[in-house]
């Protein structure tokens, strides 16, 4: 098997449309299959990384990111996702009348397409809308979508529902991590996924990201709290203050910030 | 995430599409008195038919222009011919539409021979074989489907007793105008406790002048019975006729329920200005679902007379205003009797410097105790170009009675988009799906194919709106 890539941030600096420095030259590498927990405290720029990773164009971005070794610093977000890149957000957006089934059969279509050249010229409606995957038949991923809700405890009922329109917080964060379940990116970037979870939900999101982390999904996890990672033994703790790494190492650095905070270390 | 402005690639209508003039019967331009005795002669009319036309241009003459609403300065009335019998007013032949429209027909996956009746190949669609099946069953149950000129010399007493009656010619101008120079249209009697399984659509009715200039329908159905009609499609119709102006009368008797879907997507050359109107008696329930995509100027506001208890209606309507289209879009519901209920959702899409406009009216009588309506209008707009406007009117006279409304603006969101899009979906679809989202709880009211190709088309016309 040829190495996966890895995702690599090089002298990254960010500033916000209102010309606020957030992030000042920050290198980080991600390698494959492996998982990075970065944390700090409000405001220090951990959603920012987020964001730019995922290639969100209301951020200035100076320096690069490089997926393996493509250059992705300026390559659109649709086109980041194809690659492998998957973001699951903080404060996921409603969107009316979008299902999650159906904003989940769009984008697997997107990410996983036909590799076959089919020139059809379609004239039937129902033709036209036709399942374009390559890998999986449509019923093959309704039953996977519903495999993994089940998995995650989610009310199967939620999954023709418009994706996030009244969602408790759990769900919506649920619903995040199911996406990355059924569309299998290569890495994964958690943005405070644990934030508002009681226990119960905090487990369920946990076993589901140990499921990705099994499955050879990269998880970049993105925290304010200690508590989600006795679950998850990431590889590499970083701690983000004032858009700067400030400190790196294994998972001692976060035990440590647990018991005497982001000030004093 | 900045959307950057990038102009709006209009539907395919900008192509010029001119065909030679070739009629059987053509009148001149302009309208007069013996226009309309020469056309009512050619149609071999009764004399009652003709004093309703001679009367209704009586009253044409006299009555302003609406002084409210989009302006329709633009409408060359001397220059419109009033009455044609086109030899085929559509094109000879598929090869002969422009690339543009045969292309949106595919884009639109809209069936081969569909294709064909549109572009007027096949001028009966393929459909005296269906239709002559379905016509046997109605036949047996009764119901009368037929195009109006038909009905005028098959049943004269019927037109006679409701044609005219819930829209009189002086309604409106364009309703005084449409007495006078009607053709075409669809006549439909449904008799007692009988319901039609199938929806009737204007296509099957063969034979009959399609798509007309100023088309009048009427439909009756009697007590305790059940119809649903769909006028018009999804696909774009072109049209040369700069002017379009129907009017639709519907009698809902006691129990009876009336559903009248409409897609219009009309060239964007043509005024469409419509009246439309129902009756219902008590207990009856009447329902207008209403999509207009097409068309320069459209002006339609479905209303629903309930003046029996109990009596419902409802009006459930999209509208889509692209690059220079104004959609003036609405309901009216007129409470006039104890316990009555209505509902109008009105969805509208503006993009591209497009202009959508809900008005609206509900008028609750005195006595009409009891009576509810809801009225919700949501708007998006696409763009900074582009506008939209509520002009809710409620006119309450009973205390005992309950009226809510609700309006939302709205636009596609930076943090929408950059969510779809963060799923490998593409900046166009990504808007196509949360306009289609937007109207889905309207469009699900659709038949299924219907629903199909309407979504098909906003995928189009988002194209390059956004990104």
């Amino acid at each position: 098997m040829s190495k996966q890539p890895s995702f690599t941030v090089s002298h990254l600096s960010v500033s916000l449309p209102s010309g606020k420095n957030v992030i000042t030259d920050i290198s980080m590498v991600f390698e494959s299959k492996k998982t990075y927990v970065i944390m700090g405290p409000n405001g220090s720029g951990k959603s920012t990384l987020a964001n730019v990773l995922m290639g969100n164009t209301k951020y200035t971005v100076k320096g690069n990111l490089y997926f393996g070794s493509k250059n992705i610093t300026k390559m659109k977000t649709s086109d980041r996702a194809k690659l492998g890149i998957f973001l699951a957000f903080q404060s996921p957006i409603a969107i009316s009348g979008v299902s999650v089934t159906n904003l989940l059969r769009a984008a697997y279509q997107e990410l996983h397409p036909d590799t076959k050249k089919r020139d059809i010229h379609v004239h039937n409606s129902v033709l036209a809308a036709r399942w374009k995957s390559s890998d999986m038949s449509l019923s093959e991923l309704l039953e996977t979508i519903k495999k993994y809700a089940l998995f995650l405890h989610i009310d199967p009922m939620l999954l023709t529902r418009s994706i996030h329109e009244g969602f408790s917080g759990g769900e919506r964060k649920k619903i995040e991590v199911l996406q990355a379940l059924v569309l299998q990116p290569k890495f994964v970037i958690f943005d405070e996924i644990d934030t508002g979870l009681d226990v119960d939900a905090l487990k369920i999101v946990a076993s589901g990201i140990e499921l990705l982390q099994k499955n050879g999904t990269g998880c970049i996890i993105i925290t304010h709290y200690q508590r989600l990672l006795s679950y998850l033994h990431p590889d590499v703790v970083s701690v983000l203050k004032n858009g700067i790494i400030f400190k790196s190492g294994g998972a001692a650095v976060a035990k440590q910030i647990e018991k005497s905070g982001y000030g004093n270390t | 995430m900045a959307i950057p402005k990038k102009s709006f690639i209009p539907a395919p209508y900008a192509f010029g599409f001119h065909k030679p003039d070739e009629y059987i019967y053509k009148s001149g331009r302009g309208l007069s008195e013996a226009v309309i005795r020469e056309m009512s002669a050619q149609k071999g009319e009764p004399a009652w038919m003709l004093n309703f036309r001679l009367k209704s241009f009586g009253i044409y003459q006299k009555k302003q222009m609406p002084f409210w609403g989009p302006s329709l300065a633009d409408i060359q009335f001397k220059n419109l011919f009033y009455y044609l019998r086109p030899v085929k007013s559509q094109a000879e032949s598929w090869n002969e539409l422009p690339d543009a429209i045969r292309d949106t027909y595919d884009k639109i996956g809209i069936p081969e021979m569909e294709k064909k009746f549109l572009s007027g190949v096949s001028a009966q669609y393929e459909s005296e074989v269906v239709y002559k099946s379905i016509e046997k069953t109605l036949h047996e149950k009764g119901v009368i489907f037929t195009d109006m000129d038909t009905a005028v010399r098959k049943y004269p007493e019927l037109v006679k007793q409701y044609m005219g009656k819930l829209i009189l010619p002086g309604d409106n101008k364009f309703a005084a105008l449409n007495s006078s120079v009607w053709s075409g249209g669809s006549f439909i009697y449904v008799p007692k406790n009988v319901s039609v399984g199938l929806p009737l659509q204007a296509y099957f009715r063969i034979n009959a002048a399609n798509m007309g200039q100023f088309e009048r329908t009427l439909i009756i159905a009697d007590e305790g019975s059940f119809v649903h009609y769909i006028e018009g499609c999804t696909a774009p119709i072109y049209s040369t006729d700069s002017l379009h102006s129907a009017v639709v009368e519907i009698f809902v008797k006691k129990g009876a329920r009336v559903r009248y879907s409409t897609v219009q997507n009309w060239s964007t050359n043509v005024f469409n200005l419509v009246t439309k109107r129902a009756r219902v008696e008590e207990e009856g329930i009447m329902e207008w679902v209403d999509g207009n995509i097409g068309s320069k100027v459209t002006m339609k506001y479905p209303a629903c007379y309930l003046v029996g208890k109990k009596a419902h209606g409802e009006v459930l309507s999209i509208a889509y205003a692209g690059k220079g289209q104004i959609q003036d879009t609405g309901g009216k519901m007129l409470h006039l009797a104890p316990e009555t209920t209505s509902r109008i959702i009105s969805k509208s899409i503006s993009s591209g410097g497009g202009r959508t406009s809900y008005r609206g009216m509900v008028h609750i009588a005195h006595n009409a105790t009891g009576s509810r309506s809801n009225v919700v209008c949501d708007a998006l707009i696409v763009d900074d170009a582009s506008r939209s406007d509520t002009y809710p009117k409620m006119d309450i006279h009973e205390t005992q009675s309950v009226m809510e409304h609700e309006a939302s603006v709205s636009r596609i969101s930076d943090d929408q988009l950059f969510y779809l899009i963060s799923r490998g979906i593409s900046v166009n679809q990504a808007a196509s799906m949360i306009v289609n989202g937007f109207i889905e709880p309207i469009v699900k009211e659709l038949p299924l194919e219907y629903a199909v190709e309407l979504n098909r088309l906003m995928d189009l016309e988002m194209q390059g709106s956004v990104g």
